[in-house]
């Protein structure tokens, strides 16, 4: 009964994580951006500062009338919001997120593996819609989706992998118990290669020609209304927390900090999940979108050597170091 | 190659399915994890069979997604977990991207597309079938008194895959990897040919200035590779040219 | 990446660093319901109608380009102001209404007026739900004739107004006038509706 009651609460935990972190991220990137651009932001809903301004998003959409375009695949136009969301729920579960086991949702054995993996598959829901939507700019928008996909998911993982080499394991757990501080020079170059791969991953300014506006509309949620399409934004949001939090585990050392690392690890963990959430809404307001060609060419002559040597450099500073 | 995807996904999913079958040695006695497992091995076949049986194109690949997913919750239950990520990481995260992704660059109609119908169904069951019964026999025969206890130290852990991977099957591994770099130097080679000599001494031109290897070399792993990779002149330069190899490698580990 | 001088990405950097330093300064946006704009004398918010000007020449309904003044009128006739003399007829202004879902605020009808009976007003907040409600009557553009800024102040040195200056030699004639008639008190009477008349 303990155990069940200790599932269940993690899972409320971990629900209730994955419901607001997104909304604050989101909330981060209004304010963020408008000052930024020189504005004030929502400032109204709420009253302070339009803190509320999202949930009254919510309100709306919820509003909105649910529509499925006559010449679309109704069930996979359906289901394709629920594909791209669920996957970042999943990964929740799984990052560390202070020392001991009792700060993670799930111990799992190949957590790295897992996250990468599930992440992979929430790109699933974008082409689901980009084709579903019977548009030839949701098409377009699907396609540029898995290119991009194919292009970044390897640095990704090589990186990642680099990780895993350094820390002797494959568990998300494990490798926060097994980093020393000096990992951070060490991988700085892996850090910033899967930081941009996952950008990239996540259809994030300036890697957004999935959704390219002014190319193709909104590319593969252009024909999505209502709920569904917050679901999608959701899904975004959702992203950059999963990322952030990945990013922190695997390449700044999570719980791990100056001091109070034992009480107050969460603390740490959530602080540099913040700090990279405003890079990443930094990022966006400050470069442009790239061509999708360049975007190509980045992966494919930059990334992935990068991610290559950092590789390279892992295993020989583990082979002198042991 | 969606056909042949699938009927091998059927083959797989009828093996693990009857391996139960087999490791329980009383039939009556299911456990949870069995029902569970045998309840999964049904979805992960009727998914199997849909794909191949579906006539909307972009169904086939979508019910493949079902299929794979559910060999892995399959691996799961088995309590081999790297295997399972490893499965989802490179069928459904980039292999069926891959497929999708050639099948909205082709052709992806709505709706039903009769022309994709294969003329020799018969030939095509006949085949499936016959490969079917002889892994099922083989493996049954194989691994009839093998028996995995779920309950003790998961036994494909990462640890232990690694181990018995890179210490007793080094060799084959490594054989392995080196077909497929020899695949993959076939894939380079004969794109290569397709070419005339004015494309060749223009890519030698390209390559000599900035080198644009742009759009490449994602259309060389698994399958048709002559189709999805558009312009595969410039050559990938070694690491695009050694990363999917890397990748492959891993798809190949979980075989 | 960027073949800019200095080290690769250093035109990223800047990028980012001008985003961080816009993020540190206020920001300049005005709040608008709460906070009223700052307007310039000159802005084109609506047009104002002062009544007791118009003759009725129709001379803005004709010339506007989209024809949204709307203007009614009858003549009255004005007895003679002297016995014997002429009866005077009048226009006498019954409706002069404006449509501002057709105005495009070109100014032309206040450009072209001869009796400065149209001005503009820095007003903008008449929003409507309706657009038939847009089409605003002469009471609407009255009130905001009193919304009218005093018109900007001339130069130092710049030539005196046309009606200033005929008002200003009106009074001083009628001055002279009357300084003329201190000892003699009775052509005062007769300068008095002279210089009204002017």
């Amino acid at each position: 009964m303990n155990d069940v009651l200790d599932v269940a609460l993690r899972l409320l935990i971990v629900f209730v994580v994955f419901l607001t972190f997104p909304l604050i991220v989101g909330q981060t990137e209004h304010k963020v951006m408008a000052h930024m651009q020189g504005r004030l932001g929502p400032m109204y809903a709420g009253g302070f500062h339009g803190w509320a301004q999202l949930v009254a998003d919510g309100v709306k959409f919820a509003q909105k009338e649910d529509v499925v375009p006559a010449g679309a695949d109704r069930r996979v136009f359906q289901l394709a919001p629920a594909v791209a969301l669920l996957p970042y729920l999943l990964v929740l579960l799984a990052l560390p997120i202070g020392p001991g086991e009792g700060a993670v949702g799930q111990v799992l054995d190949a957590g790295v593996f897992f996250v990468l993996a599930v992440m992979g598959v929430g790109v699933l829901g974008s082409l689901m819609a980009g084709w579903a939507s019977a548009n030839k700019f949701s098409l377009l928008g699907g396609l540029r989706t898995a290119a991009q996909l194919l292009a970044y998911e390897l640095p990704m993982l090589l990186t990642a992998a680099s990780v895993a080499m350094a820390a002797g394991t494959v568990s998300l757990v494990g490798i926060l118990d097994a980093f020393e501080w000096w990992w951070l020079p060490w991988q700085i170059v892996g850090a910033i290669v899967f930081f941009v791969a996952g950008l990239a991953e996540l259809q994030r300014p300036p890697f957004d020609m999935p959704v390219a506006d002014s190319e193709i509309i909104f590319g593969a949620y252009t024909e999505y209304t209502g709920l569904r399409f917050a679901l999608f934004l959701l899904a975004e949001y959702a992203g950059i927390v999963v990322l952030c939090g990945l990013t922190t585990v695997l390449f700044l050392g999570g719980w791990h900090g100056p001091w109070g690392a034992d009480g107050l690890g969460w603390v740490w963990t959530l602080l540099k999940t913040a700090v990279l959430a405003f890079i990443v809404i930094w990022l966006r307001v400050t470069h442009p979108r790239l061509r999708e060609d360049q975007l190509q060419k980045l992966s494919w002559t930059l990334l992935v050597p990068l991610a290559l040597a950092q590789i390279a450099l892992t295993g020989v500073v583990k082979v002198v170091i042991s | 190659m969606t056909l042949a995807a699938a009927v091998g996904t059927v083959a797989h999913a009828t093996t693990t399915t009857l391996t139960t079958a087999a490791e329980a040695r009383g039939f009556l006695s299911p456990t949870g994890v069995e029902i569970a497992f045998l309840l999964v091995g049904l979805v992960t076949f009727g998914a199997a069979v849909v794909t191949v049986t579906t006539r909307q194109l972009v169904h086939a690949a979508l019910w493949l997604v079902v299929a794979l997913g559910g060999l892995a919750v399959e691996y799961l239950l088995l309590t081999a977990e790297f295997i399972a990520w490893v499965q989802v990481l490179i069928y459904v995260g980039s292999v069926v991207v891959l497929l999708l992704f050639g099948l909205m660059l082709t052709r992806a109609p709505i709706g039903r597309s009769p022309d994709a119908d294969s003329g020799n169904r018969r030939v095509a069951l006949a085949v499936a079938v016959t490969a079917a019964v002889a892994l099922v026999w083989v493996v049954v025969d194989a691994f009839r008194t093998t028996w995995i206890d779920l309950d003790g130290t998961p036994a494909g852990s990462t640890d232990v895959t690694g181990a018995s991977l890179f210490q007793h099957w080094v060799l084959p591994f490594e054989a392995l990897s080196v077909l497929l770099l020899a695949a993959l130097v076939g894939a380079i080679v004969l794109s290569r040919r397709a070419n005339t000599a004015a494309a060749a001494r223009e890519a030698e031109a390209r390559e000599r200035g900035a080198g644009a290897t742009h759009g490449t070399p994602h259309g060389t792993p698994h399958g048709a590779p002559a189709e999805s990779a558009p312009e595969p002149a410039s050559g990938p330069s070694p690491e695009p040219a050694r990363a999917p190899t890397a990748r492959r490698r891993d798809a190949e580990g979980n075989r | 990446m960027s073949p800019l001088p200095g080290f690769p990405g250093s035109g990223l950097a800047k990028g980012l660093a001008v985003t961080l330093r816009t993020m540190t300064k206020k920001s300049v946006t005005a709040q608008y319901p709460d906070t009223q704009p700052a307007l310039a004398p000159r802005t084109r918010g609506v047009i104002g109608l002062f009544e007791e000007n118009c003759t009725v020449c129709m001379l803005c309904a004709r010339e506007c380009p989209d024809w949204c003044i709307y203007i009614d009128s009858h003549k009255e006739t004005v007895p003679a102001a002297t016995p014997g003399g002429r009866d005077r007829s009048r226009n006498v202004l019954d409706r002069f209404a404006i449509d501002f879902s057709l105005c495009m605020y070109c100014g032309i009808c206040i450009e072209v007026c001869p009796f400065d009976a149209l001005f503009w007003s820095p007003e903008f907040e008449y929003a409507e739900t309706d657009i038939r409600e847009l089409t605003h009557e002469r009471d609407k553009l009255r009130e905001w004739m009193w919304t009218v800024p005093a018109p900007p102040a001339l130069d130092p040195a710049a030539e005196e107004p046309k009606e200033l200056a005929a008002a200003r030699k009106t009074a001083d004639k009628l001055a002279a006038a009357q300084a003329a008639a201190q000892p003699d008190p009775q052509p005062g009477p007769q300068a008095d509706p002279k210089g009204e008349d002017s």
